[in-house]
């Protein structure tokens, strides 16, 4: 999942034309290491749902920072 | 000449990308403007920043001028430009001259913004004094009617105002930690935002605030637990009647109970307001969940964006203004950051030529605000259709 993850980030930034380091399971969300925003991260969470049919968000918002804890939130939905 | 500026409390200051400024700063700065402003003939003023927003506010209002607040930097003019001959003003309103009033943009789906004027009086007649001391960050856009609450909010109560306009969630997550902010007002998709990225910085918060969209139980759960000993509310506010009451006890929707205190339930189930006598449905649908009433989405097609109103037909109506596309459904989708997000399926008019229609697209939907922009293209060979022939709505 986090691989899946990691690409749909690259996917998303580089659509934006933005520029980026390396993207690892602890790699900070929305800390501005990573040009995303709200938005952004909506899209990301929605493409990943389209991909996984997994809803991990069905029951309202739970926290998450990483890109791995994002991944883990996917991989409980299962 | 010598400004009428009682309501700018002296020990205000204002901490924004130039530095911080403080009350008696901004006076002299609003003065120099107000001695400007005959110079100009028929003048209104333009800003789109909290600190010419201020200034601006002080001559305006001294010289009884138009004062014209621009949400979307790319479209407005720094302050001490003349309104006539500005581009930017082809949308605004022939505003007869020397009335005072101060005129805010609606947000739009499709950027052609209305213009609301207020009374600068009735502007702050809401603003509550406050505790002395309080530092604020503000997280909306300076020339919003939300953003322009919290700044005479700042302005009036004597407060630390904390204004970075334009930057960016982890730019304000570290100002907040920097300044050690003590109010705080914002969406909930800013306050998703705004947790994840504040990880595990400490904030003395006194007061958390909500607003423009309903918050689900989870974020405010969320926000209770991060922020224990904060005052924490929502509001609930309408375009036309402004903020309709304010829900402080931690829980979603607001209680059945206020069903008798000015609110009802329409035929539709949406919220009423019972203004003067006068009942106002707000479009809004509510569902009782015991001794609770939860908003339940809207009973027209606007969908709320991370706080931005938008109807799905216009994104429609504005894909379909390019001849390559033969249909455009533009559905919502809810997501748990934003609270929904625009899906669009598309169908070319020539299902080959896809790689050189996919650039134009995106240059065509880059000119529609942000939250606008449909999140997710999927392309079909045709959309569904419900037997009526009409596009099926339902996501």
């Amino acid at each position: 999942m986090i691989a899946q993850v990691i690409a749909e980030l690259q996917r998303i930034l580089a659509d934006k034309g933005e520029a980026h380091g390396p993207i690892t399971a602890d790699s900070l969300l929305l800390d501005g290491d990573l040009a995303i925003d709200s938005l952004d991260l909506a899209t990301l969470v929605v493409a990943l749902e389209e991909q996984t049919g997994r809803e991990p968000f069905k029951a309202g918002f739970r926290m998450f920072t990483t890109v791995g804890e994002l991944a883990a939130l996917f991989d409980e939905a299962a | 000449m010598s400004l009428p500026a009682a309501w700018l409390h002296p020990d205000f200051q204002l901490t924004d990308a130039a530095g911080t400024v403080i009350a008696v700063d901004l006076i002299a700065a609003a003065t120099r403007l107000a001695d400007e402003l005959p110079l100009w003939g028929r003048a209104g003023l333009a800003a789109t920043d909290t600190r010419a927003i201020l200034i601006a506010l002080l001559a305006a209002e001294a010289r009884q001028t138009d004062l014209f607040l621009i949400r979307d930097a790319s479209t407005g003019t720094e302050i001490g430009y003349r309104i006539e001959g500005e581009a930017a003003f082809e949308v605004a309103p022939d505003a007869p001259d020397g009335h005072g009033l101060v005129w805010l943009q609606t947000s739009g789906s499709t950027g052609r913004p209305k213009w609301v004027s207020h009374r600068p009086e009735d502007l702050r007649a809401r603003i509550a004094a406050g505790q002395p001391h309080a530092r604020w960050l503000l997280s909306y856009a300076a020339g919003g009617f939300a953003g322009l609450q919290v700044i005479l909010s700042a302005a009036i109560g004597g407060h630390h105002l904390v204004a970075a306009d334009h930057a960016s969630i982890g730019d304000l997550a570290a100002l907040a930690a920097a300044h050690q902010i003590t109010h705080l007002s914002g969406t909930p998709t800013f306050w998703r935002a705004f947790l994840m990225a504040l990880g595990t910085a400490e904030l003395p918060l006194a007061t958390v605030t909500l607003g423009g969209e309903a918050p689900d139980q989870a974020l405010l759960d969320l926000l209770r637990q991060k922020f224990p000993t904060a005052r924490l509310r929502h509001l609930y506010a309408t375009t036309e009647l402004g903020t309709v009451f304010s829900v402080a006890d931690g829980r979603a929707g607001f209680p059945a109970a206020w069903l008798d205190k000015g609110l009802a339930i329409t035929e539709h189930e949406t919220l009423a307001v019972i203004r003067d006598g006068v009942q106002h449905d707000t479009g809004d649908r509510v569902a009782r969940v015991g001794d609770r009433l939860l908003f339940r989405g809207r009973l027209d097609a606007m969908v709320n964006i991370g706080g931005v109103k938008i109807w799905p037909e216009e994104i429609e109506a504005h894909l379909l203004q390019l001849p390559l596309l033969r249909d455009a459904l533009v559905t919502p989708k809810p997501n748990p950051i934003t609270g929904t997000i625009l899906i669009a399926d598309l169908v070319l008019a020539d299902p080959d030529a896809r790689a050189a229609a996919e650039p134009l697209i995106k240059a065509h939907l880059a000119l529609l605000p942000r939250a606008a922009r449909p999140a997710m293209i999927r392309y079909k060979t045709a959309l569904p259709t419900g037997q009526t022939g009409k596009k099926l709505r339902v996501p």
